[in-house]
């Protein structure tokens, strides 16, 4: 679009939506190039039906190899509608259907576009002569005239570089493939290189931290769940003596059967007072002990004036009951202590004291109860897991400061590489006096005199850094303005490029 | 770590002065003569080298001249000098930093 005017390729830039800088000598040749980009997209969107132009990442993707030979032919022809109908021609060979209403053609006022209805029968002559890929059949035999006009114009006009950009233009083209043009160079523009994690101290570090982790969270459910067993649990147990009736039938003295049962009934019943009555009384003792108790064992006497006052039966029937839990099998939660505490009781007249296996307690004092004996439990894991996140975070930190102590290091040798490259370059201008320079002098120009200390260890690393590793630079012993002292020689020429570069 | 190299750390970390053309990231020797050539240089002959390095700032104008579009500025750079994919990448975003930190 040779043409174009400054003010109008603004014009048109800006009706496409984009603002463009300043347009001169070094910018017009890219403008120029943007515009072509920007009308193909539209062609694109338009095409396709969809309302927003394709995202600047496909504008991008319009290769700049393939853009300009098309923007030269695009432009050099001297009608925009000849670019559109090349971009259209290109994405209906992509396209299955060329679905192009004829109002877009209207659109660009020119007399001869008007005249194409169906632009896919548009150029049968171009599309034989010009295009590489297989020609579809075109049925418009009416159209041949203007198309013929096009065809010769167009086949003078760069075709071969047009063949050869088409080739390559196609896989970029993504309105119509729905993306799958565009993937390819965009991932080559995003693959930008993502952060790696480095070396082999990461990797462990990372699945240290991990197992940490987990180790954490299993030990804090297994700490909730023996919470809550503790909690719970001993409720469970509590309701194993529940069922009974008391009958106020008076059945001391006989024993047929429904007394026996009745006899059954009532130890049961006293029976159930003693253990409820044990369990609270242990309770009171494991938890605060607010009587003062001397231990979970209570005195038989004790237990039997509260029993019978509280169910009101006669001493025997306590007896009765003893009896019946020294002869019982099943774990009643009473114990029977004698005098001797170790040794298990055999009759009733041994009993001392009793004592009961689940002390009920309340819910607080059973939630803390809960909280130590897990603490308790998990004591060994708990310290252990402590100490290695403590490691963990200490050689984390460790890493990151020798990381950085190498990164200095690094930038140290690189400055004191560019220091001595120069003197070199200089003394070859004939501005110095010596092809070497003085170690000191290096440290000295490029460690300022508050931070030399500081930076004493990264320097003598650096100096051995380069010693041992660096070709260029030759360590020497020399005389220097009257003294001896290390000195550091550049020994290549200059002219081969850095491996910075 | 970040990805861009050091001469890109270098340069972005100071305001360039009077650097010449080869410290931008991704502008070695070839593409720095093929910008002196351009005209990307100081603009005065100097008696003692005899190739003057081109200006930094130069090509700073450039990119901002359009109005900090990299890809623009991207293709611009192409043209001018034939630099590839990777190397006017790495300048167009050199540059872009500069500018996010300095101007």
């Amino acid at each position: 679009m040779a043409e174009l005017t400054d003010a109008e390729l603004r014009k048109e830039l800006l009706a496409l939506g984009y603002r463009p800088g300043p347009i001169t000598a070094t910018t017009r040749k890219v403008y120029i190039k943007k515009l072509g980009c920007l009308r193909a997209e539209v062609a694109a969107a338009r095409r396709s039906g969809r309302t927003a132009p394709p995202s600047p990442g496909r504008s991008s993707a319009g290769p700049p190899q393939a853009s300009p030979s098309r923007q030269r032919s695009g432009f050099t022809s001297g009608a925009a509608r000849e670019s559109e109908e090349e971009d259209e021609e290109e994405e209906e060979e992509e396209e299955e259907v060329g679905r192009l209403p004829a109002s877009r053609w209207g659109t660009l006022g020119e007399s001869g576009g008007q005249t194409w209805g169906d632009p896919r029968g548009s150029p049968p002559g171009r599309g034989g002569g010009v295009r590489a890929e297989g020609s579809r059949s075109r049925d418009s035999l009416g159209r041949l005239s203007p198309s013929e006009q096009w065809g010769t114009t167009e086949a003078e006009r760069d075709a071969g570089s047009r063949a050869g950009g088409l080739i390559r233009r196609f896989p970029w083209r993504a309105v119509g493939d729905g993306g799958h043009g565009v993937t390819p160079r965009t991932a080559l523009l995003r693959s930008a290189p993502r952060q790696q994690p480095e070396g082999k101290g990461k990797g462990l570090e990372y699945y240290l931290s991990q197992f940490l982790c987990l180790a954490t969270l299993v030990l804090l459910l297994i700490f909730l769940g023996i919470l809550v067993v503790k909690m719970v649990g001993s409720g469970w147990l509590d309701g194993s003596e529940e069922s009974f009736n008391l009958l106020p039938v008076d059945c001391d003295k006989s024993t047929d059967e429904f007394c026996q049962a009745k006899h059954k009934d009532v130890t049961m019943a006293v029976l159930h007072e003693l253990y409820s009555y044990l369990s609270v009384q242990a309770g009171n003792f494991e938890c605060g002990n607010p009587e003062n108790l001397k231990s979970k064992c209570i005195w038989v006497s004790e237990v039997k004036d509260h029993v019978l006052n509280v169910t009101g039966s006669s001493s025997q029937k306590f007896e009765a009951a003893l009896h019946w839990i020294l002869n019982s099998n099943k774990d009643l939660g009473i114990w029977l202590k004698g005098r001797d505490l170790s040794e298990p009781v055999s009759s009733v007249e041994e009993v001392f004291c009793l004592e009961s296996a689940h002390p009920q307690m309340g819910l607080g004092c059973r939630f803390r109860r809960a909280v130590v004996t897990a603490i308790r439990n998990l004591f060994l894991f708990f310290w252990s897991l402590i100490t290695l996140w403590g490691i963990l975070l200490y050689l984390r930190y460790r890493w990151r400061k020798m990381e950085e102590e190498e990164q200095a290091m690094y930038e140290m040798v690189k400055k004191i590489i560019a220091v001595v490259q120069d003197h070199y370059k200089e003394w070859e201008r004939n501005l110095e006096r010596y092809p070497y320079v003085g170690i000191f002098h290096v440290r000295d120009s490029l460690i300022p005199p508050q931070s030399r200390k500081k930076m004493k260890r990264v320097w003598e690393r650096a100096v051995d850094f380069l010693a041992s590793n660096e070709s260029r630079i030759q360590t020497e012993s020399h005389r220097v303005a009257g003294e001896d002292m290390l000195v550091w020689r550049w020994t290549k020429p200059s002219y081969l490029s850095d491996s910075e570069h | 770590m970040s990805s861009t190299s050091q001469k890109h750390r270098d340069f972005v970390a100071e305001p360039m002065g009077e650097k010449p053309v080869g410290t931008l990231a991704g502008i070695g020797d070839v593409l720095g003569r093929k910008l002196e050539e351009k005209g990307f240089d100081k603009g005065r002959v100097t008696g003692l080298s005899p190739v003057s390095p081109g200006q930094a700032y130069v090509v700073l104008g450039q990119f901002l001249v359009l109005r900090k579009d990299e890809e623009l500025f991207r293709e611009w750079l192409k043209e001018t000098c034939g630099a590839n994919a990777k190397q006017s990448r790495d300048c167009s975003g050199c540059l872009r930093e500069w500018c996010d930190a300095f101007l």
